[in-house]
């Protein structure tokens, strides 16, 4: 007998949730032969299994390796559901530009939060690690975007990180585009130091921070 | 300005024999910042011995820290052992390319890993430039204070051979690829760890990749704490202290490098000196932790009197010894008149600690800031 779509969504997310990344490649397939909504598999199964991952690893049950593995699985079964959600759907949402600020080349946080802007349809321009001030401000003046993340494990690029709000400031587009930070040494503190519009502790939150800068957040339902 | 009136080595001294001293020790922990003090660029310290003890000898003139450590990055060791590293003009050295190429297939890394070759500390790429460095640095101020080598622990050792995002995939995916590169960073880096004790000098072990922040405890607890384990043990045979440090949050390993019988553990901002005392201040050394990056490179010299003098409030008084220190190695641009804030708010304060006086000094710091 065929599984149900419910009976795949847990699949999907357990694999995610699990590390088992080639065994979800498998299950998407399957979920994707039975005709079921690629959109649906995207947020109802895998992330809801990466939502359940960061859960562990902010109850520190999970770290790094795991949350790498859970990540990856997440992309493999991505490539599979992609291709398959109608144009209109995806791109609905507004464009992010993100990088590594200039000093530091640790890129697992922004892949994470890439993956978790994605996956709730944002258009994200990354432009990797080591990434030099003028080329956050240059790209999202060029593309649009409505919102750069700076992302950082050490303390080496902060500083960049505050002369990114400072050149969009000296441009008179500051109001334009939105900037967040997140990483180790990054705090809420240090954010509202450089004018900052955000920051958040991990990469869930900084999906529900961008939605909240851009007006996509949904409204809080009447009590 | 206050001025010390003794040396690293006379205050130790003193302090072990339980006499009074000018001041608690004190280690901003300067790093390659060291050549932003005596005028060189960072890449320097990659061709000229003479200029990286010269820099540590400026430093310490200029600063009067405690410690002296001949460490210019981390990758000293996967070096040797066929890593790429990439030298930027005025920046500390990074990894370019892993010894093991990312074309080797899972089902090949056994065989390849196979092919690294004990590492000879007197020929293999820049150990020789290390090991001549801490002649000079003897040379210069042995007298003085002792003097410490940087070592790269095992565990993060075998990231920098086989990538850092392959190997901590492979810690669940290929958990023996894992063991084998930590088995092997352990015994090619002995002769280095080695050679650097019978020059006079006292092995210090960072650690990054076993922090809590990265690893779990029990991932640390099976590929990382036996290699680190024996590499402990052997320089204990050598009759030297190990003390072991290792950024980002520790708290839930703390016990098990305790246990190890270390001679100090160096914490990183983000872990508690009050949780460290309490869980192994009986066993060792606690040594931490004012933030490297938020307060000593981006603070003001308030800020940094202040995170001084709270940690020294937090640590003092723990049962094996505490030395303030920052939290990890300083940004190279960390400002001077912060390097000095640290330095004179110790001596300041002066040792034994009086806490009248040092519950007054941060009231009085905390009224400056309107805290």
């Amino acid at each position: 007998m065929a599984a149900t779509k419910e009976e795949l969504l847990q699949r999907l997310s357990d694999c995610v949730l699990n590390m088992e990344d080639e065994e979800v490649i498998d299950v998407a397939k399957e979920y994707a032969a039975a005709g079921y909504d690629p959109l649906d598999g995207i947020l109802k199964g895998l992330v809801a299994g990466i939502n359940k991952a960061s859960d562990l690893y902010e109850r520190e049950e999970y770290f790094i390796p795991e949350l790498l593995i859970c990540s990856s699985a997440m992309y493999n079964a991505l490539d599979v559901l992609r291709p398959l959600i109608p144009k209109e759907q995806s791109g609905g949402k507004c464009k992010v530009v993100i990088g590594v600020a200039r000093g530091d080349t640790h890129d697992i946080g922004k892949n994470l939060v890439k993956i978790m802007l994605e996956s709730a349809n944002y258009e994200v321009i990354d432009l990797g690690r080591d990434v030099p001030v003028e080329d956050f401000v240059n790209t999202a003046k060029r593309e649009g975007a409505k919102v750069i993340g700076l992302s950082t494990l050490m303390s080496t690029s902060m500083n960049n990180m505050a002369k990114v709000v400072e050149m969009l400031k000296s441009e008179g587009i500051k109001d334009q585009i939105k900037v967040i930070v997140g990483g180790g040494p990054i705090s809420q503190s240090f954010a509202d130091k450089i004018g900052a519009d955000g920051y958040s502790v991990n990469a869930a939150e900084a999906v529900k921070l961008v939605d909240r800068l851009v007006g996509n957040a949904e409204p809080i339902p009447a009590a | 300005m206050l001025k010390d009136t003794m040396t690293p080595k006379e205050r130790a001294a003193a302090i072990a024999a339980g006499k009074p001293v000018d001041r608690m020790p004190c280690n901003p922990n300067i790093a390659n910042g060291v050549a932003r003090v005596y005028g060189c660029k960072i890449s320097e310290f990659n061709t000229n011995a003479k200029t990286i003890a010269d820099a540590q000898i400026a430093c310490y003139r200029r600063f009067g820290a405690d410690s002296a450590r001949i460490f210019t990055d981390l990758f000293t060791f996967a070096e040797a052992m066929g890593a790429k590293v990439k030298f930027p003009d005025d920046d500390t050295a990074d990894l370019e390319a892993p010894a093991i190429s990312a074309d080797v297939p899972d089902s090949e890394l056994m065989k390849e890993i196979e092919k690294i070759r004990p590492v000879d500390p007197y020929h293999d790429a820049r150990l020789p430039l290390h090991l001549e460095a801490m002649k000079y640095l003897l040379d210069g101020v042995g007298d003085e204070m002792g003097c410490s080598a940087g070592v790269i622990g095992p565990f993060t050792n075998s990231f920098f051979l086989l990538g850092v995002e392959r190997t901590l995939r492979a810690i669940h995916k290929n958990p023996e690829v894992v063991h084998k590169l930590t088995q092997i960073s352990l015994d090619c880096a002995k002769s280095f760890a080695d050679a650097a004790i019978k020059i006079g000098l006292t092995p210090t072990i960072s650690e990054p990749m076993s922090s809590c922040t990265v690893v779990s405890p029990k991932v640390f607890r099976e590929f990382s704490l036996p290699y680190l384990k024996e590499r402990v043990d052997f320089i204990k045979s050598k009759g030297k202290g190990v003390v072991i440090h290792i950024c980002g949050q520790t708290n839930k390993i703390w016990r098990d490098l305790a246990d190890m019988g270390i001679a100090g553990m160096s914490i990183d901002n983000v872990a508690s000196i009050k949780e460290c005392k309490a869980l192994i201040g009986n066993d060792t050394k606690i040594m931490g932790n004012v933030d490297p990056g938020g307060v000593m490179y981006s603070g003001t010299p308030d800020e940094v009197r202040l995170k001084t003098l709270e940690c020294i409030r937090d640590g003092y008084d723990s049962p094996k010894g505490y030395m303030i220190m920052s939290g990890c190695s300083l940004p190279v641009d960390s400002p001077f008149e912060n390097i000095d804030s640290m330095m004179n708010t110790v001596r300041e304060l002066g040792y034994p600690v009086d806490v009248n006086k040092l519950d007054a000094m941060l009231a009085d710091v905390k009224k400056r800031l309107g805290i």
